[in-house]
């Protein structure tokens, strides 16, 4: 089970899934907080400073041990990582496909979608067209103002919930994974449009092996190789580098331990070829996340 | 026997290779994020343009034509592949790479 199901979900609600729970995307926001427990919202955020920082120099220090050599000093760091996660902003999360995205919409208002914080600093990409707004905000802590960089006041567009399904599924057609994000445990504080190398979670994970915190979906991509007609739509699609087209079948061929259920092929597929599976319904994936 | 934690992967990468060393001087680099060359045509992103920032400053919004307001950092070393695209299209020669 997905441990932040087994955190966070209800059985009563949503089949236990965490992110169909309605409180994840509220609680926590209007609590006291008692003095040294948790992030505050003003340091959160991933341009935010120290915290940040932080991250990156865990970063260049696995740089450093992978380069040494030193493969017991890269699973200590990744223990830092994981200690941090649940802390930091933006720092863990979930990959949903496009038909979760939407189920997340409905419950999860307000939205308001923004421009990214990843590709501003990675590719100095800062668009202030809101046509190019690619990571959204939703729930509570949308209206927490004070708290946020002065740059996205004045600067995030809101959507009702039908507009912001048009958006994910344009997303999904440019070929943008959803990643739900979670801004202090358990708090769902928004849904980025995330690609690599652009994306630091997805970065992380595809680079670094997995451990930051960013979970593959519910769901494990599977071909059917009687409709598939071997076009290759889907194989430019795959961000985790777990479809290709496999030269002797002619076919697509998924490596389902490198899948992680974003759909992007699903989606993509002009004869439906693709589906998805549950990752419980693998008993050999039940594990893999 | 200690558990394990599931979600510790190790990477297929190769274990003790020497990576390359790319040094920026930050005295001709000053105005990163509206020049952006080097982190637009570099195949492997491996340059990041950071913001800096004092603690109670973290907040706003810094201006990207203020020199020192936003400095390049290559902190993706691990991928450089030492293709030198970044040193052709850098106007002020600022990047230097060394093979190690």
């Amino acid at each position: 089970m997905c441990y932040l199901c087994e955190e966070f979900g209800d059985p009563n609600i949503g089949g236990g899934i965490w992110y169909l729970n309605p409180k994840n995307y509220a609680r926590n926001m209007y609590k006291v907080r008692l003095p040294g427990e948790g992030f505050k919202g003003a340091d959160a955020g991933s341009e935010t400073g120290d915290v940040f920082e932080e991250g990156l120099q865990i970063t260049d220090a696995i740089i450093n041990a992978i380069e040494e050599g030193d493969v017991a000093g890269f699973i200590e760091l990744k223990k830092r990582q994981l200690a941090r996660i649940g802390k930091v902003a933006g720092e863990e999360g979930q990959v949903v496909p496009l038909k979760e995205a939407e189920r997340v919409i409905d419950i999860c208002g307000p939205v308001g979608i923004m421009s990214c914080a990843c590709r501003k600093l990675v590719r100095a990409d800062d668009p202030r067209n809101e046509h190019e707004y690619s990571c959204m905000g939703n729930g509570v802590g949308m209206f927490k103002w004070e708290r946020w960089p002065e740059r996205y006041k004045g600067g995030v567009k809101f959507l009702s919930p039908e507009d912001a399904k048009e958006w994910v599924r344009k997303m999904d057609q440019k070929g943008f994974v959803h990643c739900l994000m979670l801004f202090e445990r358990p708090y769902i504080g928004g849904m980025c449009q995330c690609d690599y190398p652009d994306c630091f979670l997805i970065r992380n994970v595809v680079d670094f092996g997995g451990g930051t915190g960013l979970l593959k979906s519910h769901f494990v991509a599977s071909v059917d190789y009687d409709e598939c007609s071997g076009c290759g739509v889907c194989a430019q699609r795959c961000e985790f580098g777990a479809l290709k087209f496999e030269a002797t079948t002619q076919k697509a061929n998924i490596d389902q331990f490198k899948c992680f259920g974003c759909g992007l092929c699903e989606t993509a597929c002009p004869r439906k070829a693709i589906k998805l599976l549950d990752r419980t319904s693998l008993p050999a994936l039940v594990e893999v996340w | 026997m200690e558990k394990i934690d599931l979600r510790i992967k190790i990477p297929e990468v190769t274990w003790g290779r020497k990576m390359p060393r790319i040094t920026i001087d930050q005295e001709k680099c000053t105005v990163p994020f509206l020049c952006k060359r080097c982190l637009q045509i570099c195949p492997m992103a491996v340059f990041l343009v950071e913001r800096v920032m004092a603690k109670e400053e973290r907040l706003k919004e810094m201006d990207p034509r203020v020199p020192g307001n936003y400095v390049l950092s290559a902190r993706r070393r691990d991928k450089c592949t030492v293709c030198n695209k970044c040193l052709e299209v850098c106007p002020v020669d600022a990047i230097k790479i060394e093979e190690t």
